[in-house]
């Protein structure tokens, strides 16, 4: 108060002091507007937000009686977090008090899958990157055309790992009623937010509570992968959230154990998450739930107890037994087989020379270890690039299956006494002077050749390499080779055994020729399924080029009586013949068409399902099934199998002249994502069926072929 | 004697605490697990030693938004007044560990419990966060009741409206007046256990 002195007298001290603040007050909110004029537009009360909401419409225009699509874009600063609708131990949720115009409702809140993080024993439900939170506004019929201004008062939680920011924001916007004619464009975003949505699971699970314990067990198909399940419950006080869940997979189930918190209920529903960005949502009731099935290994997220070095270890044990028991049964298969017993009798014929027996078992089996590894690495290489492969993958493109076709088919007419080989160190040199390297490469032959013939032991390890580590599916695999192997071993390491082997002779040469039959069985199988792949008509380019390349080697046999040498002809014709028909093969598109049409082709064909092919059969007067379906929902796959793909159900479908469309959500699709919505369905399966210029009528979700063929009756 | 016995009960809670942090959940209806803090002064206080008495224990973060709630509107120190008439014994306790939000030393704890005018019996100090997991508090406010017997009663948030917005707290149900309220009264407490709200306690990991 420096400058009391140059004032007015008059002024009383009170009035110098409010006179002072209210100055400096000014001051201060001028230079706060002038250095942060954003800041200043939000009002004095607003802070800057540490994660920011944005309001935004899926499109601007909506028609009276539909609805459109709000999302909260959440962005959170860098390292601070929002909660999900539960948010755990600690946190809260957001909150929504609406201010809608007349005719106008919001739906339920949907969230994205969330993350977990667990603070000092605490566990929190989050999103740490952007995110977004969907709401349907329902507009119904009565609202006249004009601005449609919506606003919302929301509250949320933003915390960092440290400190937690209760924040609230007004968000508005403004929407416009148009007439049922007018264009209504779609903002694309949205195609991404519906994605990280978790998707409805079509069956119901259920839940048990019981001595401090929570059991849940979810219907999950076996063939899906999961990597390490967590689920968020949305109910508070059933589960202990910071206590560890034990995950068990027991052919179509999935269940999960966790520490119980309290109060019972009869139904509860949550999200299982199975991938970064993929989850489930599902609904369980009460019942009797058994903790059955094989541990899912824990992940790197710590939040799992994996299923300890003890139980992995024995699970490798008995994995490794069934792979070699599995590739000892795998000898005895008829592609196989013929491999084989010329392998035995190229041992016998080296008679008594013990060095050279064993040097060629051992070659042998290591092309057979060093090929059933290798395929097992790259399979577990596919898995990992999340390609879904099986084992007899390579059987699932046409290109091996034709190389496949034709080598077998080579080794028949060899068998068969065609053509003999020249000793030459490719594949199937099984004539004179087997060295080391033709046994290998026999072994290498046998084992890829051995791959669609996986027998029943082989299923159960080829399944535990899913869970175990990779070297550990690695020796499984390797163990496999062992036992495919293993006679030959045997063979030429007990002498006993050798002995025993009939002394080679005229009747080998018989024998030799009886083996061709097994061999042309497979060549028969591999076209079966090649046809399945490519269809008749790239089948039947395919069998040309067979024959073609039959008649090279039939060429080159007829030289060989006659003793010509037509080797190096020979060996480029065929070159040239395999290239020629793999270059014919039909592309990866017409493939898939095959593929979807041979699917189908069994009992119900569909197309599939898009919303322009939809208005299009509408259109022209065409009543229409559509379907939606996905791998991993089993009412769908009982579904289809009790009721869709039925002989009964596809005759009086084509008999009404209806027009199939399928639509496959096992993957994300955006599309049916939305369309679904549209019917109210927040996911598989729903069967829609419409009859030309009616509206659709929406199937129950339990089929039977009564339902479908009284639809058309 | 007695000395030794309380050593033995606190070794018992750091026992439990550290083999199994946070799943020694305590449960309603069990006697409270005893345990011996020191107060903002130094002085050792034993929950065992009010046996007789109804014992409120809440967690606090001064740092907290939801603390402040319900400090900054005097909506927690009325509740504290309100209790201490009905001669229960209020026990404020802080597991913040050192260099986290919210933590307290002693002569801190004095200087602030002064400027808030807190009416807590006492303002315990667990920076090790051994008692907070020996009980699972998980955020603060948390909120539990020990009836003259010794058994838990209640345990949750302070009341229904789980939001930072001061405007709230009228028309809320405030769960810890309410049970204090029907134990006096002698009825069954009708909401014997709710969700806390508020910030996670910021244990030392």
């Amino acid at each position: 108060m420096t400058s009391n002195s140059s004032l007015p007298t008059i002024w009383s001290a009170q009035n110098i002091r409010t006179a002072l603040q209210t100055f400096f007050v000014a001051i201060f909110f001028a230079a706060l507007l002038s250095i942060s004029p954003a800041r200043a537009q939000i009002g004095p009360d607003k802070r800057e937000l540490n994660v920011v909401a944005t309001l935004v419409a899926e499109s601007q225009q909506v028609q009276a009686g539909q609805s459109v699509t709000l999302a909260f874009v959440m962005t959170p600063k860098p390292t601070w977090h929002g909660y999900w609708e539960n948010p755990g131990d600690a946190g809260i949720g957001m909150s929504f008090d609406w201010n809608l115009p007349d005719g106008v409702t919001a739906g339920k809140a949907q969230y994205p899958v969330p993350d977990t993080l667990l603070i000092s024993g605490i566990m929190n439900y989050i999103y740490k990157g952007d995110y977004a939170v969907l709401v349907n506004l329902v507009v119904s019929e009565r609202v006249k055309p004009g601005p449609l201004p919506i606003s919302v008062k929301s509250e949320w939680l933003a915390c960092t790992d440290e400190v937690c920011v209760p924040e609230r924001d007004e968000l508005s916007i403004n929407l416009q009623v148009v007439g049922p004619d007018a264009a209504v464009s779609l903002n694309n975003a949205f195609n991404d937010y519906r994605e990280a949505l978790p998707r409805q699971l079509g069956s119901a699970a259920t839940f048990m509570v019981k001595d401090d314990l929570f059991r849940l067990s979810i219907p999950f198909p076996e063939n899906i992968d999961v990597e390490s399940p967590y689920f968020f419950i949305k109910e508070d006080g059933i589960v202990d959230y910071a206590a560890p869940q034990k995950v068990n997979r027991d052919g179509d189930r999935l269940i999960i154990e966790t520490a119980a918190r309290g109060d019972e209920l009869q139904n509860i529903s949550g999200v299982l998450k199975i991938g970064p960005k993929m989850g489930l949502s599902l609904k369980a009731s009460a019942g009797d739930v058994e903790m059955s099935g094989v541990p899912i290994g824990g992940g790197s997220s710590g939040n799992f107890i994996g299923g300890g070095d003890q139980s992995s270890a024995s699970l490798l044990f008995i994995a490794l037994g069934g792979a070699i028991v599995g590739g000892l049964l795998l000898n005895l298969m008829p592609c196989v087989f013929p491999i084989l017993s010329l392998k035995a009798i190229s041992l016998a014929k080296a008679g008594g020379e013990e060095g050279i027996v064993r040097r060629d078992a051992l070659a042998y089996t290591a092309g057979v270890v060093v090929v059933a590894t290798a395929l097992g690495a790259l399979l577990l290489a596919l898995r990992a690039s999340g390609a879904a492969v099986g084992w007899a993958f390579q059987l699932q493109d046409p290109r091996i299956i034709f190389v496949l076709l034709a080598l077998v088919t080579a080794i028949g007419l060899n068998l068969a006494g065609l053509f003999e080989l020249p000793n030459i160190n490719i594949g199937n040199k099984l004539a004179d002077k087997d060295g080391p390297a033709g046994s290998f490469w026999t072994g290498a032959l046998a084992a890829f050749v051995a791959t669609p013939c996986t027998g029943p032991f082989m299923a159960a390890a080829l399944g535990a390499t899913i869970v175990l580590p990779p070297i550990a599916a690695l020796i499984i695999f390797a163990g496999l080779g062992v036992g495919l192997a293993l006679p030959f071993l045997l063979i030429a390491f007990v002498p006993a055994i050798r002995d025993r082997l009939p002394k080679p002779g005229a009747w080998l040469d018989s024998f030799r020729k009886a083996m061709a039959i097994p061999m042309f069985l497979t060549s028969i199988g591999l076209i079966w399924l090649l046809g399945r792949q490519i269809g008749e008509d790239g089948l039947a380019l395919s069998l040309i080029f067979l024959l073609l390349v039959a008649l090279i080697l039939w060429w080159f046999g007829g030289g060989q009586i006659k003793g010509l040498s037509r080797g190096m002809v020979t060996t480029g014709a065929l070159i040239a013949a395999v290239m020629g028909g793999i270059m014919f093969l039909p592309d990866e598109e017409a493939m898939e068409t095959q593929r979807a049409a041979t699917a189908s082709a069994a009992t119900l064909p569909s197309e599939p399902f898009s919303e322009a092919r939809l208005s299009e059969l509408r259109a022209a007067n065409q009543p229409v099934f559509a379907y939606f379906t996905a791998d991993w929902c089993i009412t769908c796959k009982a579904n289809e199998a009790a009721a869709v793909q039925r002989q009964e159900t596809a005759d009086a479908f084509a008999a009404a002249n209806v027009a199939v469309l399928m639509g496959d959500w096992t993957r994300p699709d955006p599309a049916i994502s939305k369309f679904l919505e549209k019917h109210g369905r927040a996911g598989v399966p729903l069967y829609l069926y419409y009859a030309p210029g009616e509206e659709p009528v929406i199937l129950p979700q339990i089929l039977t072929v009564g339902t479908l063929t009284d639809l058309v009756t | 004697m007695f000395h030794k016995s309380a050593l033995a009960s606190l070794a018992a809670v750091a026992t439990i605490s550290i083999a199994m942090p946070l799943a020694a959940a305590q449960k309603n209806g069990a006697i409270a697990q005893d345990f011996k803090l020191t107060d903002m002064y130094g002085k050792t206080v034993q929950l065992s030693d009010f046996r007789g008495k109804t014992v409120v224990m809440e967690w606090h973060n001064p740092g907290c938004p939801f603390v402040v709630k319900h400090y900054d509107s005097g909506n927690m120190q009325a509740t504290q007044a309100a209790a201490r008439k009905q001669d229960v014994v209020w026990l404020t306790i802080n597991s913040g560990a050192k260099g986290k939000q919210g933590h307290m030393n002693g002569p801190e704890a004095q200087k602030l419990v002064k400027q808030q005018d807190m009416s807590a019996s006492h303002y315990l100090l667990d920076a090790k966060g051994i008692v907070g997991k020996a009980y699972a508090a998980k955020t603060t406010p948390h909120m539990y009741i020990v009836d003259g017997s010794g058994k838990l009663v209640y345990q949750g948030g302070i009341d229904n409206k789980p939001t930072a917005n001061k405007a709230d707290i009228k028309g809320a149900r405030n769960h810890v007046t309410a049970a204090l309220n029907e134990l006096k009264a002698g009825k069954q407490i009708s909401v014997a256990q709710s969700r806390p709200y508020g910030c996670s306690v910021k244990y030392a990991s």
